[in-house]
């Protein structure tokens, strides 16, 4: 294991083993982090703010995932494993927000007063509406699995749960979209 | 380990694009993994491509020179770390002083507290106390290590 990674978090530097072995990895230069931040800082607000319902927050923690991935030391290494650690953090940084302002079960997502919904879409407006009415854990799951297309053990490792009890999970989230998509007349 | 349904990717793909075979359609009437996908994966796609992004993106070379001040302040902790110890550990020995001291000396110090009224001081016998000079030397020892302690604190703070 490089000194880089030594320093890293546990998962981090895990989720790095196997390719340590073959080659010592250079640490990050700001030229590969720009790269690396152009590809995934979009998805990853997305997938924020699709969990908070805030843009302002979604900004905040956007900016602290990537403070996270530079404390960490990284090694210029797989992007895939660098983007699985960076939606981990993200998802570790939003339900410690949910935590901390105690409103991670049930509440409906904050959302924008009607006067400032005209310009940005009734029908967004709605299916942000339906999608907040989800758990904070069953909204991850449902971006994870459809819109990032994760499998069931990145999707584990991003909301640190096994990745045997994704595949019950992943149902039940999808049956409770389903249900409130057939209750609202919104199933295809 | 990963024990999705082989076809799950096959609906999903289906779904959203309206193209079903009878036996991907069979497969899914019979799967419920299958068919809650099925049952989402349009919504889903729809809802991700609604694009509401009104802010820009922090720009990643502030994001990272604020990262590089940051693990500088971080390294300065690290490096203040020892003399944050020293100096806990010396509070600790001072105030474990002060406490021994009073323990052992409480009633001679007591009667040459008494001796210092200015009565006494006037008549020249404050000096007369029972306090030994070994206990003398160890009282002045520990007001001086506390008035040094207090002002590396003091300085320290400014």
């Amino acid at each position: 294991m490089t000194a880089d990674v030594m320093f890293a978090p546990a998962s981090f530097a895990l989720a790095h083993a196997d390719t340590d072995r073959r080659s010592p990895k250079a640490p990050m230069d700001e030229a590969h982090f720009e790269a690396f931040y152009r590809k995934t800082a979009g998805g990853v607000w997305s997938y924020i703010y699709r969990l908070t319902g805030d843009p302002t927050l979604a900004d905040d923690l956007l900016q602290k995932t990537f403070f996270r991935f530079l404390r960490s030391n990284p090694a210029v290494a797989n992007d895939d494993h660098m983007r699985r650690y960076v939606y981990k953090t993200a998802t570790n940084l939003v339900f410690d927000h949910f935590r901390e302002s105690k409103r991670e079960r049930g509440r409906p997502i904050d959302l924008p007063p009607s006067e400032l919904r005209a310009d940005r879409g009734e029908l967004r407006h709605d299916m942000m509406r339906v999608f907040s009415e989800l758990k904070p854990q069953e909204r991850a799951l449902l971006w994870l699995a459809h819109v990032e297309g994760s499998s069931h053990e990145e999707i584990a490792q991003s909301l640190g749960v096994k990745a045997k009890s994704v595949k019950v999970m992943l149902f039940r989230a999808r049956k409770r979209l389903g249900d409130m998509l057939s209750k609202k007349g919104l199933a295809p | 380990m990963n024990d999705t349904c082989p076809f799950e990717p096959n609906v999903i793909e289906a779904a959203l694009s309206g193209q079903w075979s009878e036996s991907l359609r069979a497969h899914a009437a019979s799967c419920p993994d299958c068919a809650a996908a099925a049952e989402v994966a349009p919504w889903m796609q729809s809802f991700a491509s609604k694009d509401d992004r009104e802010h820009i993106l922090p720009d990643p070379a502030v994001l990272w020179l604020k990262a590089k001040l940051l693990q500088g302040n971080a390294a300065v902790d690290r490096a203040a770390l020892p003399i944050t110890r020293v100096q806990i550990a010396a509070y600790l020995i001072i105030a474990a002083g002060w406490a021994a001291l009073l323990t052992w000396k409480w009633s001679a110090l007591k009667v040459w507290m008494n001796a210092l009224n200015p009565g006494r001081i006037a008549t020249g016998t404050a000096g007369a106390t029972t306090l030994s000079a070994t206990a003398l030397v160890v009282l002045v020892l520990l007001a001086s290590a506390t008035v040094m302690v207090a002002f590396h604190a003091i300085l320290a703070e400014e």
